[in-house]
C-alpha cells in the first residue's frame, strides 16, 4: 500500500486554494483509493448512522408531540452512557443488563423531565428550550461531581471482530450499536403504524386541541412520546461506552449532529431523520477519511444550510408545527 | 427622572465604588455585554432567535482586530469598521437566514455562526485568522494625554469609562431604532406576522434590517472586548457562550429594554462573586442551571417582570 | 509600553529591593548566621488555570498536586526569607480557558490577593496576562512554551518545553528500534496538535525514519476515531504516531488500532492512564508502547539527577487522596513550585523579579529531570524555557517503565535546523504568529 500511495501523487488542494505545502513528499490525503478502504469507511459509517439515529428519532418524537425542542437531550444520551460506567463497570453485571437498565431509567427520568419541566411548559415552546439548556448545565455539572470531568473507562465486552470481507473488519461492540438501532426503530415503526399511541401521536402533533376534542389524552402521549425519545437516547449512550467513554461534555458533539439531522430530515419526520442520520455520517466519515475532522465538521453544517436555502423545511418536511 | 440621574451617578461612580480590582474588571466586561444582549434584544424583537450572535461579536472583533493590527488604523476608526463588517457579514446570511423561520431559524443561524467559526479555527486560513490561536497584541487604545496628564486606557478604571461612552451611546441609538416606525414593525412582525404582512409590510426587509443592525452593535462589542483584552480566538465565541447571552436576556426578560440587562446584571454577580466567593467552582453550572429552570417555571416573564410589578404598585 | 521601559523599571526596582535586602540584614546582624526563627508571613502564589469546563482536566490535577506540595512543604519550615519560615499559600482563580476571566483574574490575584508568582496553564490564557505581567513585573509560568515570545520576558516555561522532548522518544526508536522505517501521525488540529506535528517531523527526518503521508489532522469534538484509524493503517506504517493527542484520543486511538488488527509500533507524548488502555487492549498489545511521562513511583526516579523531592512519595499520596487522577499534569505545577522555592531562598526574597533573577542567574536550573539550561531563544525568541534531561517511556508488562533519560539540548545542537525548518513549514515559529 506505500507503494501505491506514494504512485499516486494528487496534489492536495483544499477549497481555499492549494495549501501551503507542509513537507513536499507526500501522496495527498486522495492518494490512497483502494475499495478495501472504500467499503471499511461504509462499515464506520454505519455504526455512525445507527446511534445518531436513535438519538435523533427520540429528538424528533419529543418535539412531535409536545414541540418542545429538547437541547438537554445529547445529557440523556450521556446519562446512558454512564449507566453502562455504574452497572457494567462498578458494579460487574452483565453487558445486556446495563444497557437495558440504561434504556429504561433514561427513560424513566424522561418521565421525571416531562412532569417537571416540559408539561408546565407546554404552550411555550421558548420556555422549553431555556428550561432543556438548564437541564443541560444541572446534568453536566452533576456528572462532573459524581464521576469527575474524566473520561471513565468502560472495557468492551467483547473483542471479538466481524470479518465482512477480506480487510474489511467491524467489531463486534459497533456491531451490536448497529442490531440494537435497526432492531428499536424498526419496532418503533411498527408501534407507530399498527397502535393506538401512533395514531394518537400523529394527531398531538398535527393539532393538539383538535386532537384533545377527540378525546386524546395529551399528557398520556407526551409521557410516552418522553419515555421512548429519552430510553433510546440513553440506550444509545449505554451502547456506545464502551468506545466512547463517558464523560459529562459528551453530550454536546452529538447534540449538534443530533440537529443537523433532524433539520435535513424535516423536524417532523422520523423517516426523515433515519435517512438524514444515515447520510450524514456517511458525508462525516467520508471527508474525515479522505480529507479530515475540521473539514468533516464544515461540511456537515454546509450542507444542512444548502438544504435548509433549498427547502427550508427539510428534505421530507412536513409543515413546520412551531 | 429622578431614578434616572441615581443610575447615570451609579454608573459613572462605579469604578470608584467597587471594591477590588476583580470587581473593576466584571465592570468592563459588563458594559461589554450589555450592549451584546440589548442588542441580541432587537432581533429579538421580530421574533426570531439567532444561535450566531455571538460568532457575530466575533466578526466585529476579528474584522477590528485585523483591521487594526494589518492595516495599522488606529482603533477608533477600526471599531465602527468592525462593526461594519459583522453587519455586512449579517446581510450577506441573512439571504439564506431568512428563508427561514422559528426552529430553522434558529438551527440555521447556529450552523452558519458554527460554518464562521471553524473557519477561524481551520488551518488552511491560518495565515489571516492565526487557527486555533487566534490573534494576539491586537493594538488597544492609545494613551491620551490631558492636561499634562496620561490616561492609559489599559487599566479597567479608564477603560470602564471608554466603553460606557460607546455602550451608552450605542444603546441610545437601540433605543431609538426601537421607537422608531422601523421598531413598532418589528414588533408588529413578532404578533402578527400575516396581517403585517397583509397590510404590505415587507415582513423580510425588516427583519433584515433587524438582523443587521443587532450583528452591528454585537460586532462593535466584539471590538471593544478585542482591543481590551489584546487577544481573541475562536474558543472565545463558542456556542456556550451563546447560551450564556440566551441565559441573561430570558431570564432578565424581553419585554422591556432594560430586562436584559437586568438579567446579564444579576447573573453575573450571581456566577462571578457570590458562586466563586462559595468555592464551588465544580458546581457553578449546577446553580446556574438550577436558576434558569426556576426563572423559567416561576418567573416566566422574567426578571423585568417583578420590577414592572414593583412600579405598579408605587405609583399605580 | 516597550520591552526596554519594563527592563529598566525592573532594574531599578531590583536595585531598591537589593539595598533594602542588605539593609535588613545589616539591622539583624546575626540574622544570617542564627537559627531559623519565627514563622514569617504566608507568601501567596496564584493558580490561575482551568478548573472548569472541558480544559479543566489541565487545570485541576495540577491544583491537587499543588496542595500536597505546600502540605508537605509547610510542614517542613515552609520557605526561608530573611531567616524566617514564610508557609506557602496557594489562591486558585478558575479562568474556564477565557481570556477575558483570565485577566480578571490576574489583576485579583496580583492586586487583592498579593500573590507573588503566578502559575498558569497559557494557551488563550496567556496574552492578556502576559500583558498584566509585563507592566505589574509579575512572574507568571506556563505549561506551554509557544506562549514565549520575545514580548514575555517575565513569563517560563521551567516544567516541561512541550514539545521539543518528543524528540527524546523517537531518537531512542531510532537507535533500539532500527528496523522502523516508515511512521504515519495523527493529530487533533489545535495550538497543541501542530508545533507536536512538526516536531516528530523533524525527529523522524533526524533518525531517518520516512513519513509515509501528509499528517492526519482531525477536529478536536472528534468522538468516532475508527475512520482516522482505518486511514493511518492503510498505509502500512511501521510506526503510528499519536502526536500529543489528549487522553480523549489517545485511548480511543489505540483501542482502534486494537480492533482494526494494528501490529506495528505506536509512539505518543502521554499516556495517561495506561492501566485502562492496556484493560481495553491487551498487554501484549500494549507491550513497548513509547511516551514520554513516567510515573513517579518508577525506580529510576530515585537516581541522584532527579531533583524532584520524594517523587514516589508524593506519587503515593495524590494516588490516595485522588484516585486515578494521576496525569501529565499531576506533578507538573509542583515541580515548577520546587524550583521556584529554591529560587526564592536563594534571593532571599518572594519578589518577583527577585526570584527571576536568581532563577536564570547562571544560564542553569534545577529541572524535575535533573540539571537544565535556559533555552529557547532560536525557537522561541527568548532563553525562558528550561531544557535538559527528558524521559523516554515504555510499557513494559503493562507498566509503563523509563528506559532512559535523553539530553534534548543534544538533540537540538545536531538538528536544529530540522526543527526549525517543520516549525516554520507550519506556520508555529513565534516569528510567524498573527
Amino acid at each position: 500500500m506505500g507503494e501505491a500511495a506514494a504512485s499516486l501523487p494528487v496534489p492536495y488542494t483544499s477549497v481555499f486554494g492549494p495549501v501551503p505545502t507542509v513537507v513536499s513528499g507526500f501522496a495527498g490525503p486522495f492518494g490512497v483509493r483502494s475499495l478495501e478502504l472504500i467499503l471499511q469507511t461504509f462499515a464506520n459509517a454505519a455504526y455512525a448512522a445507527s446511534y445518531l439515529a436513535l438519538v435523533a428519532v427520540g429528538l424528533v418524537l419529543i418535539f412531535g408531540v409536545m414541540g418542545i425542542v429538547n437541547f438537554a437531550h445529547g445529557e440523556l444520551y450521556m446519562l446512558g452512557a454512564y449507566a453502562t460506567f455504574y452497572f457494567y463497570s462498578e458494579q460487574q453485571m452483565s453487558f445486556l443488563v446495563a444497557v437495558a437498565l440504561g434504556l429504561v431509567l433514561v427513560g424513566a427520568f424522561g418521565l421525571l423531565i416531562e412532569r417537571g419541566l416540559f408539561r408546565p411548559l407546554r404552550d411555550n415552546p421558548l420556555g422549553g428550550l431555556i428550561a432543556s439548556i438548564g437541564l443541560l448545565l444541572c446534568l453536566q455539572a452533576a456528572a462532573a461531581l459524581e464521576f469527575g470531568t474524566k473520561k471513565k473507562p468502560v472495557v468492551a465486552p467483547t473483542q471479538e471482530i466481524l470479518t465482512l470481507l477480506p480487510g474489511v473488519t467491524l467489531p463486534w461492540t459497533r456491531v451490536y450499536v448497529i442490531l440494537v438501532a435497526v432492531g428499536l426503530l424498526t419496532a418503533l415503526w411498527i408501534f407507530l403504524k399498527r397502535s393506538k399511541f401512533g395514531w394518537a401521536l400523529r394527531a398531538c402533533a398535527q393539532d393538539p386541541e383538535a386532537a384533545a376534542l377527540q378525546g386524546i389524552s395529551m399528557n398520556q402521549t407526551a409521557r410516552l412520546a418522553m419515555f421512548i425519545g429519552a430510553g433510546m437516547a440513553g440506550v444509545a449512550g449505554a451502547l456506545t461506552a464502551p468506545l466512547v467513554e463517558p464523560e459529562p461534555h459528551m453530550g454536546h458533539g452529538i447534540i449538534v449532529a443530533a440537529f443537523i439531522v433532524i433539520i435535513v430530515g424535516g423536524i417532523g419526520s422520523l423517516g426523515g431523520a433515519v435517512i438524514a442520520a444515515v447520510l450524514y455520517a456517511l458525508v462525516q466519515t467520508f471527508v474525515t477519511t479522505y480529507w479530515n475532522g475540521v473539514m468533516a465538521d464544515i461540511v456537515g453544517l454546509l450542507l444542512m444550510l444548502i438544504v435548509l436555502v433549498v427547502k427550508p423545511a427539510g428534505l421530507f418536511g412536513v409543515k413546520d408545527r412551531a | 427622572m429622578l431614578f434616572a440621574l441615581a443610575v447615570a451617578a451609579v454608573l459613572l461612580a462605579l469604578p470608584h465604588l467597587a471594591a477590588s480590582a476583580e470587581q473593576r474588571e466584571l465592570a468592563v466586561f459588563l458594559l461589554i455585554n450589555a450592549l451584546l444582549v440589548c442588542s441580541y434584544r432587537l432581533m429579538t424583537l421580530t421574533g426570531e432567535w439567532s444561535l450566531a450572535h455571538v460568532v457575530m461579536m466575533g466578526v466585529g472583533a476579528y474584522a477590528s482586530a485585523l483591521i487594526a493590527k494589518r492595516l495599522g488604523l488606529p482603533v477608533p476608526v477600526a471599531l465602527p469598521l468592525g462593526a461594519a463588517v459583522a453587519g455586512l457579514v449579517a446581510y450577506i446570511l441573512s439571504f439564506p437566514l431568512l428563508r427561514m423561520q422559528g426552529f430553522y431559524f434558529l438551527i440555521g443561524s447556529f450552523a452558519a455562526g458554527e460554518v464562521i467559526r471553524l473557519a477561524w479555527r481551520l488551518s488552511e486560513l491560518r495565515p489571516i485568522f492565526g487557527g486555533p490561536k487566534g490573534i494576539r497584541s491586537i493594538p488597544g487604545w492609545e494613551d491620551w494625554q490631558l492636561f499634562g496628564y496620561k490616561i492609559a486606557w489599559w487599566s479597567a478604571a479608564n477603560y470602564y469609562y471608554l466603553a460606557l461612552g460607546i455602550v451608552a451611546a450605542s444603546l441610545f441609538v437601540l433605543w431609538r431604532i426601537e421607537r422608531s416606525r422601523h421598531g413598532l414593525v418589528f414588533h408588529a412582525l413578532h404578533w402578527q406576522d400575516k396581517l403585517a404582512e397583509s397590510v404590505a409590510v415587507d415582513a423580510r426587509g425588516y427583519r433584515t434590517t433587524a438582523l443587521v443592525a443587532a450583528s452591528a452593535f454585537a460586532g462593535l462589542a466584539g471590538g471593544l472586548l478585542a482591543h481590551y483584552l489584546g487577544t481573541i480566538s475562536p474558543n472565545a465565541f463558542e456556542v456556550s457562550r451563546m447560551v450564556d447571552v440566551l441565559v441573561w436576556v430570558i431570564v432578565g426578560g424581553t419585554a422591556t429594554f432594560y430586562g436584559p440587562i437586568l438579567g446579564l446584571v444579576v447573573l453575573t454577580l450571581v456566577n462571578e462573586l457570590v458562586l466563586r466567593s462559595l468555592g464551588v467552582d465544580q458546581a457553578r453550572p449546577l446553580f446556574l442551571g438550577g436558576i434558569l429552570i426556576l426563572a423559567i417555571l416561576f418567573l416566566p416573564q422574567g426578571l423585568e417582570s417583578l420590577v414592572e410589578k414593583a412600579r405598579a404598585r408605587i405609583w399605580g | 509600553m516597550s520591552i526596554e521601559l519594563i527592563k529598566r523599571r525592573l532594574s531599578r526596582r531590583r536595585f531598591i529591593q537589593s539595598t533594602a535586602t542588605g539593609a535588613a540584614l545589616a539591622g539583624a546582624g546575626i540574622g544570617l548566621a542564627g537559627p531559623v526563627r519565627a514563622e514569617g508571613e504566608a507568601i501567596k502564589i496564584g493558580f490561575l488555570a482551568p478548573l472548569t469546563g472541558d480544559v479543566a482536566a489541565w487545570g485541576a490535577p495540577g491544583l491537587y498536586g499543588c496542595q500536597i506540595w505546600a502540605e508537605r512543604v509547610n510542614a517542613n519550615g515552609g520557605v526561608i526569607i530573611d531567616g524566617r519560615r514564610h508557609p506557602v499559600e496557594f489562591v486558585a482563580f478558575d479562568n474556564e480557558y477565557s481570556a477575558a476571566k483570565a485577566r480578571t483574574g490576574a489583576q485579583k490575584l496580583i492586586e487583592d490577593d498579593g500573590v507573588k508568582f503566578i502559575m498558569m496553564l497559557g494557551g488563550d490564557t496567556m496574552p492578556p496576562v502576559v500583558d498584566i505581567s509585563n507592566r505589574t513585573g509579575m512572574l507568571v509560568s506556563t505549561l506551554l512554551p509557544s506562549d514565549l515570545t520575545p514580548e514575555t520576558p517575565l513569563l517560563i516555561a521551567p516544567a516541561e518545553v512541550h514539545p521539543i522532548y518528543n524528540v527524546t522518544g523517537v531518537a531512542w526508536l531510532g537507535e533500539n528500534k532500527p528496523d522502523l522505517k516508515t511512521a504515519m501521525i495523527c493529530a487533533q488540529d489545535d495550538a497543541l496538535g501542530r508545533p507536536s506535528v512538526a516536531t516528530y517531523l523533524a525527529a523522524f527526518e533526524a533518525a531517518g525514519i520516512d513519513v509515509i503521508e501528509e499528517p492526519l489532522f482531525f477536529d478536536i469534538s472528534t468522538t468516532d476515531f475508527a475512520p482516522i484509524m482505518t486511514r493511518m493503517m492503510a498505509s502500512d506504517p511501521d510506526i503510528i504516531c499519536l502526536d500529543t493527542a489528549y487522553t480523549d484520543y489517545v485511548h480511543p486511538l489505540c483501542e482502534q488500532a486494537f480492533l482494526q488488527g494494528y501490529k506495528g509500533q505506536i509512539l505518543s507524548c502521554t499516556m495517561d492512564f495506561y492501566d485502562q488502555v492496556v484493560a481495553k487492549t491487551s498487554k501484549e498489545f500494549m507491550e513497548g508502547v513509547i511516551f514520554q511521562f513516567p510515573d513517579f513511583d518508577d525506580p529510576k526516579m530515585n537516581n541522584p539527577q532527579i531533583n524532584f523531592q520524594d517523587p514516589g512519595g508524593f506519587y503515593n499520596e495524590y494516588n490516595r487522596r485522588f484516585p486515578g487522577e494521576w496525569g501529565a499534569v499531576s506533578w507538573e505545577y509542583a515541580s515548577i513550585m520546587d524550583l521556584w522555592k529554591a529560587a526564592a531562598e536563594s534571593a532571599n526574597s518572594a519578589e518577583p523579579e527577585a526570584v527571576l533573577a536568581a532563577m536564570k542567574g547562571t544560564g542553569t536550573g534545577a529541572q524535575c529531570f535533573g540539571e537544565a539550561r535556559w533555552w529557547g531563544k532560536e525557537l522561541f525568541g527568548i532563553d525562558n524555557a528550561l531544557v535538559g534531561n527528558w524521559p523516554v517511556v515504555a510499557i513494559d508488562d503493562g507498566v509503563a517503565r523509563i528506559q532512559e533519560f535523553r539530553s534534548i539540548p543534544a538533540w537540538w545542537d545536531r538538528h536544529k535546523d530540522l526543527l526549525i525548518k517543520h516549525m516554520e513549514a507550519m506556520g508555529e515559529m513565534y516569528y510567524q504568529r498573527i
